[in-house]
C-alpha cells in the first residue's frame, strides 16, 4: 500500500510517496539520499541509524516511514548551519570522539537530544544517554569527553 | 631569518577524515553507488555444520520475475585461499559448516532477491561432523578436509589432515626435561578462550560492476584490498589485473575484513549480470553467521621454577579452533608462537601451536592476533606460580623478564623496551603497591582494600611481524594541478592512517598540511602482483614514506640548486619555500610549480615512488619479526560474593609505543582497546548449537556499551624508542589489547579467592567458582 506523507526534514518541508513496509531509515537513505544514518542491525540494537523524530531519539530502522507524516526529523546532515559546524561536531573532531566513524552519526544525534534536555549533563547522564549507541572501536571515553566539552562551550 | 617550523611529529595532529565522518559525508559500504538501476545480491548460507545437500526449485528461483542471475557451486566451482586454498567459493554437494555459501542471487530489488532465495528448498542429509578442538583431535574423528593434500598450497603448511591439524608451529630452546628436573615447583594448568566475533558496526558489503572488457571493478570497504584481489582472482580463475578494488573508509575491521569472505561471490555474480552495478550488504544476522569467527583457544601450560623465583622451563601447547579453514589464521599462528612464553626469558622452552580444523565457521584473526589469549593463560599462570613461591607476582615477573640484549630467537636479539616501566606505571595508576599474595579472606581484613575488592595486573609482549611477500609502497606527486598528491596501498580503518601519512609528509617536506591529498586506495594504481601490507602500517608505510619524502626533497632541491648554481647542500625546504642558507635566496614552492624558474619555460612536476619490503632471510619463524611491543594492564575490581557480579572500578593500560607521533591519537587508541578488551573479557562468546551459530544479534552477542565501561580508565603512554622504527616509533593497535583479561582475572582472585580459567569471565562462572570454593572449604571443616 502507498502512503502520501509530508514531513520536515532538516528544516525543509518534503512530501513523498512511501510503501507500508518501508522504514524511515530506508526512505532517508535511498529516497532522500541522506546517508548519515547507517544500517547496523535492523533490529534497534545498535543505534547507528538514530535520528531525531520530534526531538526524541529513535532508531530509524524501527520506524515505518508511513508513521512520520507531519513529523519534524533531524539527521546529521542538518546539524551544521551554513558554513559552521555544530559545537558537538567540532568537539568530536577536537577530542578524538571518532575512530572508524560508523557510529558517529548516531552518537551525535543521541548527544544532541541529551543537550536539548539538559544543558550541562554529568558524565553519568551522558553514559546513560549513549547506552543504545554501540561503538565497536570502544571510543566511548573520548565521545563522552567530546560531549562534555561541547556542553560547556555552549554556555 | 630562516627558522624551521615547529615539529609536527609528537604533537597533536587532527584525524584527516574526522570532519567528513562527523558530517555524514564519508562513504561506507552501504553508501556506495546508491542508484535505482543497481542490482541487489543475496547469499544462501548452509544451515547445517556438515551435510550433503540438494538445492531444489532452482528453476523457480531463476525464473522469478526480477531475478537477473543465480549461481551455485555447479556454475562456478572455484577454491579460495591465499596460502592454502582450503575453502570453496560455493559448496558443491557437501557443505562443510553452517554459514557456508550455497548459492548467490542478483535481482532488481533486495526484496525480490530475498523472495527468490526463499523459493530454493535445501534438503540436507547430515554427515558426521566435529565441532570442537577436543572432538577433532580425538582418535577416529571425521577428517574435516580428507583431500587437504590436493589443495593448492597444501605443501606450504605443516599439516596432518587425517588428525585435523591444519598447521602446526613449534619453537624449542634449551632442554625442557632438564629445566623441569631443576625446578623446585612445577605448575600445570589448562586455560580456554571462547570463539569471538569481529562484529564491526559496518557489516560486510560493497558494490561490483562488470566492465565492458570483462574485468570487474569493486567498491569495497576492506582492510586488505591487494590480498583480496589476489584471492578473488585465484578463486575465479582470472588474472589479477582483471580485478580492480577501490577502497573507501572502513567502518571497522578488527581483522574481519582482511581475508575474503563474501567478496568473491559479489565479483562472481557481477560477472554474470548485464553490467549494472550489483550491491551486496550483509544483514547483521548474516554478519554473525556467514563471515568469519575469531578462533577459540585451549592452552595447556606447564611451568617449572626454582624456589628463588627463577623460571627454569615452560612447555606450552596452544590449540586453536580455526573452523573449516586455516588460510586466514596462518599469520595468527606465527604471532602466538613467537609470543608463546609471555615476556619471560626462560632458558628451556617448548612451545607448540596447533591450528585445528572443525566443522565450524572459518576463523580469521581478531585484533590482537591471539596474543591476548596467550597472555590470558601465561599471566594467570605466573601469578599462581608466584603465590606458590610466596613472592609477589610483580617480583616474579621482574626476575624473569625479557631484557634488551637477550638473544631470543636465531635471527632476533631483544631491543630496549618499556616492559618493566609499563608494569610499574600501570600498577601505580590504580594506586596499588603490590604486596605478598595472601588468601582473599585476609585481603578483606586489609584496611586499604574493601571486602570483595581486589587488584591484579598482567604484562604483555606482542611481536610486530610483517607478512611474507608484503610491503608498502607510496607515490608522491608534486605539481601545479594537485599540489601534493599521495597514493598509498594501505587503508584507513579508523586507526588514522591517512592522518599519519599527511603528518609525515608535512613534516618531512616542511609543507602545509592543506597542500596534501591522500587518494582513496585503489589496486589499479599498482602492479597486478603487488601485495600490500595491511597491518603494522606505521612500520612498513612509515619506512616507505621516509624513503619517498627523502627522494622527493632531493628532486626538488636539485632542480632549484641547478638553476641557482648552488650546491644542493646549501638548500632546504622551510615552510613551503626553498631557501638557501648560503645565499639567503628564497623561492616559494607554489611559484615554482606555477611559473617554473630560470631558463626553463614550463613549470616542473615531481614524482617519486618508494617501497619498503622486508627481506625474509630464511623463511624461519622469526625472520620477519621486527620488534616486540610491550604493554601492561592493572585492574581494580569489585565482586559481589553472593551473585558473582563484577564491577571494574579502575583499569589502567600502559603501552610502549616507542615514540607517540600523534599523542592524542595514541591515547584514543589505547582507551578504545581497553573498552574492547573489557568487552572480550566479560561479555563476548560466540555460541553454537550443534554447530550452528546462535549468537546472531547484539542481544545474544552483547558487546560493551557505555554501561559496561570501567568507572575509571587510565591510559598510559610509554616511550622507549625503537631504533629501527620510523622516528623511533612502534605500532600499537594489536598490542594494546594484550593483558586486560588476565589482569582482571588476577584481580578477581585477589578479591574473592577464585580463579577463572575460561574466557569470558561471566558472573555465572564467578558464581559457580565461588560455590565450588565454599563446598570445598566446608568439606575441609
Amino acid at each position: 500500500m502507498k502512503h502520501e506523507i509530508r514531513f520536515i526534514i532538516n528544516g525543509e518541508s518534503r512530501s513523498l510517496t512511501v510503501l507500508s513496509q518501508q522504514t524511515l531509515l530506508e526512505v532517508l537513505r535511498e529516497d532522500l539520499g541522506l546517508t548519515s544514518p547507517k544500517h547496523g542491525c535492523s533490529t534497534g540494537e545498535c543505534g547507528a541509524c538514530s535520528v531525531l523524530l520530534n526531538g526524541e531519539v529513535v532508531n530509524s530502522c524501527m520506524v515505518l516511514a508511513a508513521e512520520v507524516d507531519g513529523a519534524d526529523i533531524l539527521t546529521v546532515e542538518g546539524l551544521a548551519t551554513d558554513d559552521e559546524l555544530h559545537p558537538l561536531q567540532k568537539s568530536f573532531i577536537d577530542h578524538h570522539g571518532v575512530q572508524c566513524g560508523y557510529c558517529a552519526s548516531g552518537m551525535l544525534i543521541s548527544a544532541k537530544a541529551l543537550l536539548n534536555r539538559t544543558s550541562r549533563p554529568h558524565e553519568e547522564e551522558i553514559r546513560e544517554a549513549l547506552v543504545g549507541n554501540l561503538c565497536r572501536c570502544g571510543a566511548y571515553a573520548d565521545i563522552i569527553k567530546s560531549i562534555q566539552v561541547a556542553s560547556r562551550a555552549r554556555r | 631569518m630562516i627558522s624551521r617550523k615547529p615539529h609536527v611529529i609528537g604533537k597533536p595532529f587532527p584525524l584527516i577524515e574526522a570532519q567528513r565522518k562527523l558530517t555524514g559525508v564519508t562513504c561506507y559500504a552501504g553508501d556506495e553507488k546508491i542508484n535505482p538501476d543497481m542490482l541487489h545480491a543475496r547469499i544462501l548460507f548452509s544451515e547445517r555444520p556438515r551435510a550433503r545437500f540438494w538445492l531444489r526449485n532452482l528453476d523457480a528461483a531463476r525464473n522469478h520475475p526480477g531475478v537477473v542471475a543465480l549461481l551455485t557451486g555447479r556454475d562456478v566451482d572455484g577454491r579460495m585461499g591465499h596460502t592454502v586454498a582450503d575453502r570453496k567459493l560455493l559448496a558443491v554437494d557437501e557443505a562443510l559448516y553452517a554459514g557456508q555459501p550455497l548459492a548467490v542471487i542478483a535481482a532488481e530489488t533486495p526484496e525480490i532477491a530475498a523472495e527468490a532465495l526463499a523459493l530454493i528448498q535445501v534438503d540436507y542429509e547430515d554427515l558426521p561432523a566435529t565441532l570442537s578442538i577436543e572432538e577433532s583431535l580425538s582418535p577416529g574423528a571425521p577428517a574435516v578436509h580428507p583431500d587437504f593434500m590436493s589443495y593448492r598450497g597444501a605443501e606450504k603448511l605443516n599439516a596432518e589432515p587425517e588428525r585435523n591439524i591444519a598447521h602446526a608451529l613449534t619453537f624449542v630452546r634449551g632442554d625442557v626435561d632438564q629445566g623441569f628436573a631443576e625446578a623446585d615447583v612445577i605448575l600445570e594448568r589448562t586455560y580456554t578462550a571462547a570463539h569471538l566475533q569481529h562484529a564491526p558496526m559496518e557489516t560486510h558489503g560493497g558494490v561490483a560492476q562488470r566492465q565492458p572488457d570483462g574485468s570487474v571493478t569493486m567498491w569495497m570497504h576492506v582492510q586488505a584490498p591487494f590480498l583480496q584481489r589476489s584471492i578473488i582472482a585465484g578463486a575465479l580463475g582470472m588474472s589479477p589485473e582483471k580485478i580492480r578494488i577501490i577502497t573507501g573508509c572502513v567502518g571497522g575491521s578488527f581483522g574481519g575484513k582482511v581475508f575474503v569472505s563474501i567478496e568473491a561471490l559479489l565479483a562472481a555474480i557481477a560477472l554474470h549480470t548485464d553490467g549494472r552495478p550489483v550491491r551486496l550488504l550483509l544483514t547483521r544476522e548474516e554478519e554473525f553467521k556467514g563471515v568469519f569467527m575469531a578462533p577459540a583457544m585451549r592452552a595447556h601450560i606447564k611451568m617449572g621454577a626454582k624456589q628463588d623465583g627463577r623460571i627454569t622451563a615452560i612447555e606450552a601447547t596452544y590449540d586453536w579452533d580455526v573452523g573449516a579453514s586455516v588460510d586466514a589464521a596462518i599469520f595468527h599462528l606465527q604471532a602466538v608462537t613467537l609470543a608463546g612464553t609471555g615476556p619471560y626469558a626462560i632458558p628451556n622452552v617448548s612451545v607448540r601451536t596447533n591450528a585445528v580444523y572443525t566443522n565450524l565457521l572459518p576463523a580469521a584473526p581478531l585484533r590482537g592476533l591471539g596474543v591476548a589469549q596467550v597472555h590470558w593463560a601465561i599471566e594467570q599462570h605466573v601469578a599462581e606460580l608466584a603465590e606458590i613461591l610466596n613472592m609477589t607476582a610483580l617480583n616474579l615477573r621482574q626476575w624473569n623478564l625479557v631484557k634488551g640484549g637477550d638473544h631470543l630467537f636465531p635471527n632476533f636479539v631483544m631491543h630496549a623496551s618499556g616492559l618493566e616501566s609499563c608494569g610499574v606505571l600501570a600498577v601505580d595508576a590504580i594506586g596499588w603497591r603490590p604486596e605478598t599474595p595472601r588468601p582473599a579472606e585476609e585481603n578483606a581484613a586489609d584496611a586499604s582494600v574493601r571486602p570483595g575488592v581486589g587488584r591484579g595486573m598482567a604484562l604483555g609482549w606482542s611481536p610486530i611481524i610483517l607478512s611474507d611477500q608484503c610491503g608498502s609502497s607510496v607515490t608522491i606527486r608534486f605539481d601545479r594541478e594537485r599540489l601534493c598528491d599521495v597514493v598509498v596501498d594501505g587503508v584507513d580503518i579508523g586507526q588514522g592512517l591517512y592522518a599519519f601519512v599527511t603528518q609525515v609528509i608535512s613534516f618531512e617536506l616542511n609543507i602545509p598540511v592543506e597542500w596534501i591529498t591522500v587518494e582513496p586506495t585503489d589496486t589499479a594504481n599498482y602492479a597486478p602482483d603487488w601485495e600490500a601490507s595491511y597491518h603494522n602500517l606505521l612500520w612498513s608505510m612509515g619506512h616507505a614514506l621516509l624513503r619517498a619524502t627523502g627522494e622527493m626533497k632531493k628532486q626538488i632541491l636539485s632542480y632549484v640548486a641547478k638553476v641557482w648554481g648552488e650546491p644542493i647542500s646549501n638548500l632546504d625546504i622551510v615552510d613551503g619555500e626553498v631557501v638557501s642558507y648560503a645565499s639567503r635566496r628564497k623561492l616559494p614552492l607554489l611559484s615554482l610549480l606555477e611559473e617554473g624558474m630560470g631558463e626553463e619555460k614550463s613549470p616542473p612536476s615531481f614524482s617519486v615512488t618508494a617501497t619498503y619490503r622486508p627481506s625474509n632471510v630464511d623463511g624461519s619463524i622469526d625472520s620477519l619479526l621486527q620488534s616486540f611491543a610491550s604493554t601492561a594492564y592493572a585492574a581494580e575490581v569489585q565482586v559481589n560474593p553472593e551473585t558473582g557480579d563484577l564491577t571494574i572500578l579502575q583499569l589502567a593500560a600502559a603501552a610502549d609505543v616507542g615514540h607517540a607521533l600523534n599523542p592524542e591519537s595514541v591515547r584514543a587508541q589505547i582507551k578504545g582497546a581497553m573498552i574492547q578488551s573489557v568487552s572480550f573479557t566479560l561479555l563476548e562468546e560466540m555460541v553454537f548449537e550443534n554447530g550452528v551459530p546462535i549468537s546472531t544479534d547484539f542481544m545474544k552477542y552483547p558487546i560493551a556499551t557505555t554501561a559496561d565501561m570501567p568507572l575509571q580508565l587510565h591510559p598510559i603512554v610509554v616511550e622507549v624508542p625503537q631504533r629501527s622504527g620510523p622516528y623511533g616509533a612502534r605500532d600499537l593497535s594489536h598490542h594494546v589489547q594484550v593483558g586486560a583479561a588476565p589482569a582482571i582475572a588476577n584481580a578477581i582472585y585477589r578479591a574473592v579467592g577464585v580463579r577463572i580459567r575460561d574466557l569470558p569471565i561471566t558472573a555465572q562462572r564467578i558464581y559457580d567458582a565461588l560455590q565450588e570454593k565454599r563446598a570445598r572449604e566446608s568439606a575441609v571443616r
